[in-house]
């Protein structure tokens, strides 16, 4: 029972702790330095955090920063099939241009839409992924498909993906965390936010509405006396030592 | 390079193709080579040398999804389609790219080929590309593979334990020395969790502790194997593996609320120690191998277990049909014989011998079936006359002679008539008081009580009619559509032939006084007279597109008879309301009246003219088609009575020909859907049809099935069982005995326990997993309870963790200690419960929520911190909560609680600042320290001393040494026996076993 986690993670044996411990053995080294990111990366990482914005629902790439010049020429022409198609909830309707006005900004001529008058002078300091396909526009599916590649449920999600890939700066906070919007979770409910198949530690930890319960399990619940945070700091180690 | 430019260079190409082409066949010899001849010589050393490193499943690498080294690999061709036009150089893909005459196609990419060398190649394409390599072979079905490799048990390498033996025997040549025995009371916390699921009480370890019989040991083995416990507990080890949950997941996650009998089924069947082979069988067609079994239906249960994507399913049906038995596809040969078939959905697998058509030959096996909510029966005599019933049924339906003139029920028969002719029904013509057409049409009530309809003709109408009734019951429902002379052809429709369609009758019942309708429903449906394949029953199957009607017996009066399945009392007066509804086309009803009757059974039933003829005459002048139509009502009639006479049925989430696309059919698939190879896995490119099959890896089994009756899609899941647990199968042997093996020991003797292939991990002991599978299979006859037996008495499996691990064998591969495991989270939330005296030990039954769920418009939201843990319903066993698929409970997933949308052969062994702060601060583990805080307290009032010993039993299952002691009771003296539980429950030695 007295046994530092060094130990303690030696001792589990059978190499579920041995990855952990040489983990710990590497970022220890570093001590007093800037913590490194110690993730699956055979190189050193540049990029030291990811926000991702998945908005269910929300405008279309085509109104903002996907100029689409063939749409002005076409409009109003009906070209896909008269009966409803696979993917389909009705027969497509006759084309339609994007009602606001495209112009180039920047040095590098992206067009941006007049929606974003404010973005439109950044366009030089962004990336434009503009190859970006989708297997499917059936709102679950894509919505997995947006998150993490596939069309099925149960694989990881990004944010697992770049827990896994880049690590962590620090063993006490979770490297991955959601902030679903406050209405109400996206399709498919908490599985677009799923660690799949990777372990757990890579699971997105939720943040809730604001409030007390933000992040679950953060602190005791009010009614459990006994578990008062600041009752129960002494003589924890004392016990546990 | 102009296009002027390319032009000319392919022209020049041709030409010196031509040239070479006939100066190498010139040079060869006065004899031509064969095509074949000239495929070895010439070519093949040509792609061997070019392509096929980039192109072949030698060289793992399928750039642009081509691979040359068979056949079928250029038909199929890449992404940018097939490779070669036999007969066509110019058409050839092939040979444009080693021309080099397109600039985004020029193969091989670095250097291109000398013009003789492609000159063989055209000169191939011209000769039709003879390609005498056999399709998918040998390269791709190379079954040279320690899991593809027949069984045969090694010899044991020593005596005693035979797993010790080959243990030993590598421990040995390594070098190394297995570990000394675990301590008893270690031991004992092992076992349970092992086999039951929770920690031992501190007497039960103290039963084992002090027993002196030396065979205690296998006796406390022998005895949790013997309990109901043993089968909760090992049940969801398979229901990971399967991914079962109790909800759909996906974009619609709601829940299957009778999902929980295939989970029951798990339970019960491990319990009973079904044989292996046996437990196959019955996942993938009971109905065809146990059909006097009738209760094991909710063991299809296993077909369905994995997610139901509904948005799609409504959107995308095509799509949804290929990835839905994808999905059993996937699950059946992952958890049977660890085999990832799954990946070679959009070409044949990279590294194992499966072909793209094995993959669509399994989906082949599903295609007749869809995931739904399936009846059964519980006893067997039930199930065999509501078949025989049900088959009576749709013999009267389709008039069936040899079933309906058999002579066992000619007496049947006979006593219908007789009843129908003692008894008329009385029919009292409803009036209407009331009556609209939503459509818009002009109703006018006619002297005779019948309603007239005239003006607009909308393209739908819904006729709603309501009367009193003046009855004391009411049983049947009659509706004429009549004649009348100012309809087209005299009617009784309004369409321009005189026909009608009535698409769906709704009948509800408005007491007197009350707003509140019930909802009449209708058992059967039966008219004088159906058009072909428009008839009675088509008119109150739900189905818009279908419905009743009468074409050609037009400028006549008919009527359908609706009864109902018990009647209603309607003494105490009241409303009937009608809603005849009448979809696209306009074939509305043009006169029709409404009767009710308080009669019952053989008197109501509508008759067509033919049976009414015969009704009269007697029974040896009626010509065949007189009895055939009077057998068929008469038998109808019977069978329905008999069916309603029935006990209810049991509900299971399962699969049946009665589903699609998660919804019930108005009549089961006849046949199964036909299944395509998809090119590039893509549902726009379907390629030929393929039918049911397994895997042609394994040469002693048959590949594909030949089916009597291919159509009758059981057939088809009955052949692949028995492919699946065929004693020659070397697959499914070796596949069981690692999973089981992985679960006492936390690793499987293979590290991939769905992954036998290339991909996955190798034996670490080939000889003990090849043995052990024989053993299995021959000596234990499949039972799982000898096989847990022979696992946990060998000295291998008691050995001790606490040992430090050989330096030469860091991951303790070799197994010289036993691995040190975390418990898991059911295991945590059990033995909580247990140690708190409040383990509710209730086995079965629907899912327990334990959440508090707010079921929105939009999506369901769980609460899992507001559920009162004080309640019965949260003190029952793990395995029996309800699984949401898509909201997991934080806790459990803390705990690596698998996400079941995929397959979770293994489970994770996290340790992470989330998990720490659920074990600290979760309201279950709060709950669990007051729980146990207050056992104790009353067992050992006000004695911190006792209460500190008694607490550590209860929660390490060993008693507190003198130093521990007086730490302990300085914590619970300063913070209380309920704060020292808490500390207890956080502890290494509770959450891990040595």
């Amino acid at each position: 029972m007295s046994m530092n986690r060094r130990q303690f993670l030696a001792h589990i044996g059978g190499g579920f702790g041995s990855l952990a411990l040489s983990h710990l053995l590497s970022s220890d080294a570093l001590a007093g330095g800037l913590p490194e990111l110690n993730g699956g990366l055979h190189h050193k990482a540049k990029v030291k955090r990811v926000i991702q914005l998945f908005m269910t629902g929300g405008a279309s790439p085509m109104d903002l920063f996907d100029y689409k010049p063939e749409l002005d020429r076409l409009h109003g022409q009906k070209l896909g099939p008269s009966s409803k198609g696979e993917g389909f909830t009705v027969p497509p309707g006759p084309l339609m241009k994007s009602p606001f006005k495209f112009k180039q900004h920047g040095e590098s001529g992206r067009w941006v839409s007049d929606v974003f008058p404010h973005q439109a002078k950044w366009v030089d300091e962004m990336a434009f992924l503009m190859a970006m396909t989708t297997k499917t526009n059936v709102h679950g599916p894509a919505t997995y498909m947006m998150n993490s590649g596939f069309i099925l449920p149960g694989f990881p999600c990004l944010g697992a993906w770049t827990s896994y890939a880049l690590g962590n700066l620090t063993d006490n906070l979770p490297t991955f965390v959601v902030l679903p919007d406050a209405k109400g979770l996206p399709y498919n409910l908490r599985g677009p936010f799923s660690s799949g198949f990777l372990p757990s530690i890579h699971q997105g930890t939720v943040i809730n509405d604001i409030g007390a319960k933000a992040v679950p399990d953060l602190f005791p619940d009010e009614r459990f006396k006994f578990a008062n945070p600041k009752r129960i700091k002494t003589g924890w180690t004392c016990c546990m030592q | 390079m102009k296009d002027h430019d390319r032009k000319l260079l392919g022209v020049f190409a041709k030409a010196i193709a031509c040239i070479v082409g006939v100066s190498s066949a010139l040079h060869s010899g006065a004899e031509p080579l064969s095509d074949e001849a000239f495929f070895s010589q010439k070519v093949q050393p040509l792609l061997t040398q070019h392509c096929l490193k980039c192109h072949s499943h030698d060289a793992g690498k399928m750039k642009g999804g081509l691979t040359l080294d068979s056949k079928s690999g250029w038909q199929t061709g890449g992404d940018s389609g097939p490779a070669i036009v036999p007969g066509d150089p110019d058409k050839s893909l092939l040979i444009t790219a080693v021309k080099f005459t397109d600039p985004f196609l020029e193969m091989p990419p670095k250097k291109k080929l000398a013009d003789a060398e492609i000159a063989i190649l055209v000169e191939w394409v011209k000769r039709g590309a003879p390609d005498p390599r056999k399709a998918d072979t040998p390269a791709a079905i190379d079954s040279n593979w320690w899991s593809l490799k027949k069984l045969e048990a090694p010899e044991v390498p020593g005596d005693g334990h035979p797993i010790d033996a080959f243990i030993r025997k590598r421990l040995a040549d390594a070098g190394a020395k297995p570990a000394p025995a675990a301590e008893r009371g270690e031991l004992a916390r092992r076992l349970y969790v092992d086999l039951h699921g929770y920690m031992p009480t501190p007497e039960e370890v103290q039963a084992f502790v002090s027993d002196a019989d030396p065979q205690a040991y296998a006796k406390l083995v022998d005895q949790l194997l013997a309990s109901p416990r043993y089968g909760e507990r090992w049940a969801r080890h398979w229901l990971d593996v399967v991914h079962y949950a109790d909800t759909h997941g996906c974009e619609h996650d709601v829940k299957r609320v009778h999902a929980w009998r295939y989970r029951d089924y798990v339970i019960n069947r491990l319990n009973d120690d079904v044989p292996y082979g046996r437990f196959v069988r019955e996942q993938l067609a009971t109905d065809v191998f146990f059909p006097d079994e009738p209760q094991l239906t909710p063991a299809l249960g296993f077909i369905s277990a994995g997610p139901l994507e509904l948005s799609r399913a409504v959107t995308a049906p095509k799509t949804f049909d290929y990835l839905d038995r994808d999905d059993m596809v996937t699950q059946t040969m992952g958890a049977i014989v660890s085999t990832t078939a799954n990946c070679a959905r959009c070409h044949t697998h990279k590294f194992d011998p499966i072909t793209q058509e094995d993959y669509f030959a399994l989906q082949a096996v599903f295609a007749g079936i869809g995931k739904g909510e399936v009846k059964y029966d519980t006893d067997a005599e039930t199930h065999r006359r509501r078949g025989e019933m049900t088959a009576l049924a749709t013999a009267a339906n389709k008039r069936d002679k040899g079933v309906l003139l058999d002579p066992r029920y000619t007496r049947t028969i006979q006593q219908w008539v007789a009843a129908r002719k003692a008894q008329d029904a009385k029919w009292q013509i409803l009036d209407p008081e009331v009556f609209v057409a939503a459509g818009g049409a002009t109703l006018t009530k006619q002297a005779d009580n019948s309603i007239f309809a005239s003006g607009t003709k909308a393209p739908q109408e819904v006729y709603t009619v309501s009367g009193e009734v003046g009855l004391d019951q009411l049983a049947a429902v009659r509706l004429e559509v009549m004649k009348d002379e100012r309809l087209p052809m005299g009617g009784p429709g309004r369409a321009g032939n005189g026909n009608m369609h009535l698409t769906d009758m709704d009948l509800q019942w408005f007491a007197k006084g009350s707003d509140e309708p019930l909802k009449l429903k209708i058992a059967r449906a039966t008219a004088d007279f159906d058009q072909n394949g428009w008839t009675a029953k088509h008119a109150i199957d739900g189905d818009a597109k279908t419905g009743w009607a009468i074409h050609p017996k037009v400028n006549e009066t008919h009527y359908i008879v609706f009864e109902f399945e018990k009647p209603v009392d309607t003494s105490k007066g009241g409303r009937l309301v009608a809603t005849l509804k009448q979809l696209p086309p306009t074939h509305h009803i043009g006169r029709f009246r409404l009767s009710v009757t308080d009669t019952e059974e053989a008197a109501v039933q509508a008759l067509p003219e033919v049976a009414r003829l015969a009704l009269d005459k007697p029974a040896d002048q009626r010509t065949e088609s007189e009895a055939l139509a009077l057998a068929a009502v008469a038998l109808d009639a019977h069978a329905h009575q008999q069916l309603k006479a029935f006990p209810p049925q049991h509900v299971t989430y399962a699969v049946s020909t009665a589903w699609s696309h998660g919804k019930e059919l108005p009549a089961p698939m006849d046949k199964p859907k036909v299944v395509h190879l998809l090119r590039r896995g893509d549902i726009e490119q379907p390629m030929q049809e393929v039918g049911p099959g397994a895997l042609l890896a394994i040469k002693t089994l048959p590949g594909r099935f030949n089916l009597e009756d291919p159509n009758n899609e059981s057939t088809r899941r009955a052949a692949l069982a028995d492919w699946l647990a065929h004693r020659d199968n070397p697959l499914t042997w070796r596949s069981i005995v690692n999973r089981v093996w992985h679960y006492h020991f936390g690793r499987g003797l293979v590290d991939t326990p769905n992954d036998f292939g290339r991909m996955g991990s190798e034996p670490t002991h080939p000889e003990l997993l090849d043995w052990l599978a024989v053993w299995f299979r021959d000596e234990a006859k499949g039972s799982l309870k000898e096989l847990h037996k022979l696992i946990l008495t060998s000295a291998t499996w008691q050995q001790t963790s606490k040992v430090a691990t050989n330096s030469s064998d860091a991951d303790n591969r070799l197994l010289g200690k036993m691995n040190r495991l975390r418990i898991d989270a059911e295991v945590f939330r059990d033995s909580v419960l247990r140690m708190s005296g409040q383990l509710d030990l209730t086995m079965g039954g629907p899912g327990v929520e334990q959440f508090v769920g707010i079921s929105g418009k939009l999506a369901t939201t769980l609460d899992y911190n507001a559920y009162d843990w004080n309640q019965p319903s949260a003190k029952r066993r793990s395995i029996y909560r309800l699984v949401w698929r898509t909201i997991p409970d934080p806790f459990m997933e803390a705990l690596d609680f698998p996400d079941l949308g995929i397959l979770a052969p293994k489970r994770g062994q996290s340790l992470s600042a989330l998990q720490s702060l659920a074990i600290f601060n979760n309201n279950f583990v709060l709950h669990g320290s007051e729980w146990i805080g207050q056992r104790v307290q009353k067992e050992h009032p006000d004695d911190a001393r006792t209460q500190a010993t008694r607490a550590v039993q209860l929660i390490w299952q060993r008693s507190p040494d003198a130093e521990e002691v007086k730490r302990f009771v300085d914590y619970i003296e300063q913070h209380g026996i309920t704060a020292f539980c808490r500390v207890l429950l956080n502890s290494n030695e509770f959450l891990f076993l040595d």
